[in-house]
């Protein structure tokens, strides 16, 4: 069991690695064709709201066990996102809300409608317009990682912000 | 403690069955009432089903196929200890007049004997039944049963139908289906079986993520969660080769359940909220039946449809609530686990299956009576144990388990003995829903 989440752990690591190293060009690329967005992050963001799952400009925020509540952090995150979001009014998003596999899938279809609202409600009263800010669940459906360790189950309790 | 079992025997009785399309037809038998005797809590019936009699070599073979299928079908209830018949429980020295040794019967300890015959006329073949009981060698039951060899399981199945609504008064699995969800082709897409894992088809084939199906309690219309344009949306199919609606509301539609063959209930969240509305079955909103700022999850009705029982978190963790629909009055029905989702009303209208995830990582199913009284653990010590249906007549209960690695479907009894997997297929088996009809 121990080795098993080692392993997954490893691959997890392994699989940032690459996917970081196939993104950076691309991201200095498209960095190079859309020279309008005036954005100040890195052309690599890294940090609480960004890994292998998320690479583009919008960082995504992570949620406690059955809970939709924004700790310090997400909001952090949705500040920089709403940021982000305000100075590039040609661009919408798209929030997913997803849940780590325990429990019923039921529930967790609300529960990660209720994570995608929260984000983006947080947005809205940030001062980013409703209808630019659009929502879905996947509920358990869509885990980014597979696994059952309390790693695995934090990465995928998560709002996924998708630039449209 | 005395039980009373009511069973009719009809007299000379000929039912030409038009099986191709239509569904099997239970007559209310005429002629007079027979009413046996038992102790409550007897178990199950002493029945000896004889090798049914045929001659030729085609009506041996659709004999032989007849006798497994009706021995398979009255197996799978497990409402019978089936004997095998003594070697002299028949004299058919003459044919036209086949005799019954009772005593032999009552000596193996049958408490029912059940024999026919099998014949053809042209390409039908025909079927005829007797039961008698065997202490007192009383006629209970006189039938014809015909059929093409195309549906010869729905013959076998329609004198089982019959047997198990003569010796105990109630409705039987035969006939019945079941839908569920299935990845095996990589995506998860809605199937159905027969009531005993027979006859696996698909119904969806969307190629997305399709969940939480329901049929009408009159079969004709499929309810189910669809994510194909690109959010979870709620689609009612016409299953008789009509049109599929969408609820066409925005954000998120989850988990219906059918309050009659009319109307359904589903969570809706597109005013900001997950609430539970009522649904026509044209797609159209009828009202909204909850209103909490929380999850409100999992409708599932009382049979006349008067009460909604559901999953909330209005509370803080989901608990199971029931809404009188008429007042909107609400009380909470569960206070015994943490997590309590998946409720499901049984067809008689007592009680309430549900799961519970409990500290240790099971999910575990559980009945309660409407009341909130005599609640019982089904499941225990075997892993997640999710989304229990009722059969029609509430004498089993469908649901998964992941008790052997992969999701798979199994069946229990309503007291959650007789465990045992229903369907072995590729991929995982998740969400099963029994059908009200049969």
């Amino acid at each position: 069991m121990k080795r098993n989440s080692i392993i997954v752990f490893a691959l997890m690591v392994t699989a940032g690695c690459s996917s970081k190293s196939a993104v950076t060009p691309d991201d200095a690329s498209s960095g190079q064709s859309s020279s309008s967005s005036s954005s100040s992050f890195p052309r690599s963001p890294s940090g609480y709201g960004f890994d292998e799952w998320q690479t583009g400009p919008l960082g995504d925020v992570f949620f406690d066990y059955d809970s939709a509540i924004l700790s310090t952090e997400a909001q952090e995150q949705l500040k920089q996102n709403g940021g982000w979001i305000e100075s590039n009014v040609s661009k919408s998003a798209l929030i997913e809300g997803h849940c780590d596999d325990r429990g019923t899938s039921e529930y967790n279809l609300a529960l990660g409608d209720r994570r995608a609202a929260s984000a983006k409600e947080y947005l809205v009263r940030f001062g980013i317009s409703a209808s630019r800010l659009e929502t879905v669940s996947f509920g358990e459906e869509r885990p980014f990682v597979s696994g059952q360790s309390e790693e695995a189950w934090a990465k995928n309790r998560r709002a996924h912000f998708v630039v449209k | 403690m005395i039980q009373f079992f009511r069973g009719f025997v009809p007299g000379i009785f000929v039912m030409l069955f038009c099986l191709v399309f239509s569904p099997l037809y239970l007559t209310a038998a005429e002629g007079q009432e027979y009413i046996a005797i038992r102790k409550e809590g007897a178990g199950n019936i002493a029945l000896v089903l004889d090798k049914l009699d045929a001659r030729g070599r085609k009506e041996t073979r659709f004999a032989q196929s007849l006798d497994a299928t009706m021995h398979d079908g009255l197996d799978f209830t497990k409402l019978f200890s089936l004997i095998s018949p003594p070697l002299n429980v028949k004299d058919i020295s003459d044919r036209k007049n086949v005799v019954i040794n009772f005593p032999a019967l009552t000596s193996v300890g049958a408490e029912v004997y059940a024999g026919g015959v099998v014949t053809m006329k042209s390409d039908m073949i025909i079927l005829d039944m007797k039961v008698y009981e065997a202490a007192g060698s009383k006629l209970l039951l006189n039938k014809t049963y015909t059929g093409t060899e195309a549906n010869l399981r729905s013959v076998g199945h329609a004198f089982c139908a019959d047997l198990v609504e003569l010796l105990t008064g109630k409705k039987s699995v035969f006939g019945s289906k079941i839908v569920f969800v299935s990845n095996k082709t990589g995506f998860k897409e809605i199937y159905q079986c027969d009531f005993d894992g027979y006859g696996v088809e698909q119904l969806t084939n969307s190629k997305s993520i399709s969940m939480n199906p329901t049929l009408s309690p009159d079969g004709k219309n499929l309810a189910y969660i669809d994510f194909t344009s690109g959010r979870p949306t709620l689609y009612i199919k016409n299953l008789n080769g009509g049109r599929t609606a969408a609820v066409g509301k925005s954000a998120v539609s989850i988990d219906p359940g059918w309050r009659n063959n009319n109307e359904l209930a589903a969570t809706l969240s597109f005013d900001g909220n997950q609430e539970i509305y009522l649904v026509n079955s044209d797609g159209t909103l009828s009202r909204r039946v909850t209103n909490s700022k929380s999850i409100d999850i999992s409708p599932t009705f009382s049979p006349d449809g008067s009460k909604m029982a559901f999953v909330s978190s209005r509370n803080g963790l989901p608990q199971i609530f029931i809404q009188d629909i008429a007042s909107g009055q609400v009380k909470r029905l569960t206070f015994s686990g943490r997590y309590n989702t998946q409720p499901s009303w049984s067809p008689a209208g007592d009680k309430i299956v549900y799961t519970t995830w409990e500290k240790g990582g099971e999910i575990n199913i559980f009945t309660i009576n409407a009341d909130g009284s005599g609640l019982l653990q089904l499941t225990q010590r075997c892993g997640e144990n999710k989304s229990p249906s009722w059969s029609p007549n509430g004498d089993m209960i469908v649901f998964t388990s992941n008790r052997q690695g992969r999701e798979k479907l199994y069946v229990m009894n309503s007291k959650g003995g007789d465990e045992r997997v229903l369907l072995q297929v590729d991929g995982e088996q998740t969400q099963p829903s029994w059908s009200l009809f049969r």
